[in-house]
């Protein structure tokens, strides 16, 4: 242990040059080699790292795609079809990008999952999780827009619905819908905004709040599967018993997971890249036509369980509400749950109960939104609806006297 | 543990991918498509394809989000070869291949701007285009229809060859173009199926490494 934990305290040389200049050293082992990390980590605590490592694919992935992209309405479907077609690589680089936007959505949804399978919402850690829901906010706008830039039919029309949302706000809807467009309808102008918008303003905001996410997160620490608190416990040394140190211990952990990771990334670019019509949806291979609706609008699949809800309620303006509040209301999560236990593995029964409604209205929700709404399917729409909603009215009452399982002190 | 961990993640899997499968993506038609059985690696049903596709379609129909000189490198041509084949010595093997009509035409023979076909296959699927070619009828004397797309602009192209080939010559042709349409739409799609799974091999190399260094890494912390 002493062995691999051996700090760098005494530098030489340009080390130590860098080192007097700025706090390398300090930083490097504040954050890393001597960041201690509960030890019984489980396969959930994969998702952070798997985000971490889908936002620099991006990034590298959106770069080389900007140099041969042109954000005009009269270049863009063509732009994108040269690069598929004429650029080297280019057909491997968009299909990166394609798959790292539905991958985005799938490793941050299972890890807001562990947040509340594992209570790390709770105190002290309630501006881990309100930064990581500003970060799904922002992922969210950062994925509209991008879906726009290949300007096909799904491109146009989807942004076409999504904007028309905002017109429905009483009063000032109509102004603030021109106001996003920069146009009457959306053209050209819409276009180059979103371009903008996409690769500087929303990448900007999302690295600086993922960096405040961690630097939140590690002067709290980490929760872990049983909740409890590893700084309880400390050795002779005053570091945590049930701690490791995040460097090598959870830096070789999560490179056995990034790989797993890679594989089944992998396995989509190569082999199911349009993700069966779901990651890449096919009229998008249709240039964008102002004159020509499509007969079914669907969003891509990481908003359909919102959609659903905006389509579930009969009013256009409370519908746009209640999709709103159902992200909004996520954020409270910390104040909602009034349940002293963190972990779900000792708590009770009622949560266990909501939990698994929440997560099955979430998932048949994402089923209804994609498809074509009928008399049948609103109706289930409007009930999954309200289980969705259930969660975050029932929860304050249960959580005050859930009949708990006492809490093991140290980790299992 | 090891063993927990890999049911719980397989377990995991099929429960996310099961929505997926909830929703077909694909779009519904009134009627039953025919199945084309076509392979893009086969280089000549793609060249028989392209030789078709330049006599039946391109008098009218465009691909012109792809050149002369990539189709010619991917279905097994010389530059010359696919210029005199589908261009009949009429472009360079660096254009785009662009319909013969002149502008304007299609719209006063047919009403509508005959659409370019780069991308067909991938908004309606290859069946859809097999059954689409293959779906006309006589409605009466001289006039026809077709059964995918009701009262559509297309003339029958193909009844001059389906009178004068056996039904089996029928059944290649036809496929043969839907194939050429199917490389068209994603030309890089051989390259793709090639380089995945060395990179899915070399990544399963690279797990078992970090697997074990993971594996040496923790062997003496307790739980």
């Amino acid at each position: 242990m002493s062995e691999v934990n051996k700090k760098v305290s005494e530098p030489g040389g340009l080390l130590k040059w860098v080192d007097d200049r700025f706090p390398l050293i300090e930083t490097w082992n504040a954050h890393v080699a001597e960041y201690y990390a509960p030890k019984n980590f489980n396969f959930w605590y994969f998702f952070g790292s798997f985000a971490l490592l889908t936002l620099v694919i991006m990034i590298v992935s959106g770069i080389w795609l900007a140099m041969s992209y042109k954000p005009s309405a009269d270049d863009a479907f063509v732009s994108v079809e040269y690069i598929m077609r004429d650029v080297q690589w280019g057909w491997l680089i968009r299909y990166i990008h394609t798959t790292g936007a539905s991958a985005f959505f799938i490793v941050v949804y299972l890890h807001m999952m562990r947040a509340l399978l594992y209570g790390s919402f709770k105190q002290p850690r309630e501006l881990v999780w309100l930064i990581g829901m500003l970060i799904f906010v922002v992922l969210m706008a950062e994925a509209f827009m991008g879906y726009m830039l290949p300007w096909g039919q799904m491109s146009y029309w989807g942004a076409q619905v999504i904007i028309s949302l905002f017109s429905t706000i009483p009063f000032i809807g109509p102004d603030l819908a021109l106001w996003i467009r920069g146009d009457y309808i959306i053209s050209d102008a819409t276009l180059n905004r979103f371009f903008a918008l996409h690769v500087i303003a929303l990448p900007l905001v999302l690295v600086l709040l993922v960096f405040m996410h961690i630097v939140a997160l590690h002067k709290v620490g980490s929760n872990n599967p049983d909740g409890t608190d590893i700084k309880k416990h400390k050795s002779p040394e005053g570091l945590p018993l049930d701690g490791v140190p995040f460097h090598p211990y959870y830096t070789v952990k999560d490179s056995f997971g990034a790989v797993m990771f890679l594989i089944f990334f992998a396995i989509i670019v190569f082999y199911f890249p349009d993700g069966g019509g779901h990651f890449i949806e096919a009229p998008n291979f249709e240039p964008a036509d102002p004159l020509k609706t499509p007969d079914h609008i669907a969003p891509v699949w990481y908003f359909t369980p919102f959609y659903a809800i905006l389509r579930a309620v009969p009013d256009p303006f409370l519908g746009v509400a209640a999709m709103g509040l159902s992200i909004a209301v996520l954020f409270a999560m910390p104040w909602l749950d009034r349940c002293k236990v963190r972990s779900i593995r000792y708590r009770g029964n009622s949560y266990k109960l909501l939990l698994t409604m929440l997560v099955i209205s979430f998932i048949v929700l994402g089923v209804l939104g994609a498809l074509p709404s009928t008399p049948l399917y609103t109706k289930l729409a409007q009930i999954f609806t309200i289980l969705y909603f259930a969660f975050f009215i029932v929860l304050p009452f249960t959580s005050v006297n859930e009949k708990t399982k006492p809490v093991p002190e140290r980790t299992t | 543990m090891k063993n927990t961990f890999l049911r719980k993640l397989s377990l995991m899997l099929a429960v996310m991918m099961l929505p997926f499968g909830l929703v077909h993506a694909a779009p519904g038609y009134n009627i039953e498509l025919e199945k084309v059985n076509n392979n893009v690696r086969d280089q000549e049903s793609l060249q028989r394809g392209a030789v078709l596709f330049a006599n039946y379609c391109m008098a009218c129909h465009s691909v012109e989000l792809i050149r002369y000189n990539r189709i010619a490198r991917d279905i097994g041509w010389t530059d010359e070869q696919a210029i005199e084949n589908m261009a009949f010595n009429q472009a360079k093997a660096v254009d785009y291949v662009k319909t013969r009509m002149e502008p304007g035409v299609s719209q006063d023979l047919f009403g509508i701007e005959a659409p370019d076909l780069s991308l067909l296959t991938r908004v309606k699927g290859n069946d859809y285009i097999y059954t689409f070619i293959r779906g006309y009828y006589e409605e009466e004397e001289g006039k026809w229809n077709n059964k995918v797309l009701t009262g559509t602009s297309m003339p029958n192209v193909l009844e001059g060859l389906k009178r004068h080939a056996s039904d089996e010559a029928y059944d290649q042709a036809t496929t043969d173009i839907v194939n050429f349409l199917d490389y068209v739409g994603e030309p890089s799609k051989v390259q793709r199926w090639d380089l995945g799974w060395k990179v899915i091999l070399f990544l399963l190399v690279l797990l078992v490494l970090t697997y074990l260094l993971k594996r040496e890494y923790w062997k003496d912390i307790k739980h």
